[in-house]
């Protein structure tokens, strides 16, 4: 099972596509990849899950990590997440932090 | 990988009693008459791609709904990285995972020889009063577990963590996420 994420950072608003599995033995990738964005002083952190076929709570602590590092003032959106996905952000209440968009 | 397949005077509990291989190895057990499988992986990260695959598998051969089968998968996930990472905490150690289809439910079973833990103690429900940045998180990932199966059992046998998911096998519409407001007992 594969886990692929890429990182890209226009006009200071920083996009991270993920693709595949995030849990506990990947989590470190998307991790790295959030520290980047940080260290690129995004604005606006938008992570793009249409290809996110599974998280665990591991990728739901890197999520925490993302709003630790960036800061209350960065928007930080999770868009396109499969049902599947988006209920698991639900459930552990993440979306009162997360912008959760459906497209 | 090897597959073996055994006849049914050994199904219970398969792949989990005896001799098995050192740690390092992957071994799967079948008994497709039986329904139940089983397989034995290391105590590493590394091996949730093994149990994901056992897991879904047996989901999908029993027919879930592919909600309840993320579910169960789900479930599977994060009790083997419990066991890996709050169990063993780094120690050399194998995980035996079996598994079995009834009329009206799928099951899957952890055993590990970790030091004596039941992971529903460490569950902790989301605190949604609180600002994310400022969260404890520890214990979200056995509240999903909890929360995606319809039960969760766990007991001490012989010295050896015992947890069991199980997921009933429903026609038609997935149900709504279990409460878990209340915490569990230990059986």
């Amino acid at each position: 099972m594969s886990f692929d994420v890429r990182l890209r950072v226009d006009e200071r608003v920083a996009t991270i596509e993920l693709r595949g599995e995030l849990d506990a033995a990947t989590a470190g990738r998307f991790h790295d990849t959030i520290d980047q964005a940080a260290a690129a002083g995004a604005i606006e952190l938008v992570i793009r899950a249409e290809q996110l076929a599974y998280l665990s709570s591991a990728g739901l602590r890197s999520l925490v990590f993302a709003r630790q590092k960036m800061g209350d003032d960065v928007r930080i959106a999770v868009v396109g997440a499969p049902e599947t996905v988006a209920r698991t952000i639900r459930l552990a209440g993440f979306d009162h932090s997360i912008d959760l968009i459906d497209v | 990988m090897a597959i073996d397949y055994e006849p049914a005077s050994a199904a219970a509990p398969a792949g989990v009693t005896g001799g098995g291989p050192p740690a390092g190895a992957v071994r799967v057990t079948c008994d497709r008459a039986e329904g139940r499988a089983g397989l034995r992986v290391p105590a590493a990260l590394g091996s949730l791609d093994e149990v994901a695959r056992f897991v879904l598998d047996l989901g999908g051969r029993a027919g879930l709904h592919p909600s309840g089968l993320y579910r169960l998968r789900l479930a599977a996930d994060e009790l083997a990285t419990n066991i890996v990472v709050h169990g063993y905490r780094g120690a050399p150690g194998v995980i035996a995972v079996d598994g079995g289809i009834d009329a009206d439910r799928v099951w899957v079973r952890f055993q590990d020889d970790a030091p004596a833990f039941d992971p529903r103690q460490g569950m902790r429900p989301p605190a949604l009063d609180q600002p994310l940045a400022e969260r404890e998180i520890g214990g979200l990932g056995v509240y999903l577990a909890y929360t995606a199966v319809d039960a969760f059992a766990y007991e001490l046998v012989s010295g050896r963590n015992v947890s069991t998911l199980v997921m009933l096998r429903r026609e038609g519409h997935p149900r709504a996420p279990r409460d878990a407001s209340n915490e569990p007992t230990a059986e």
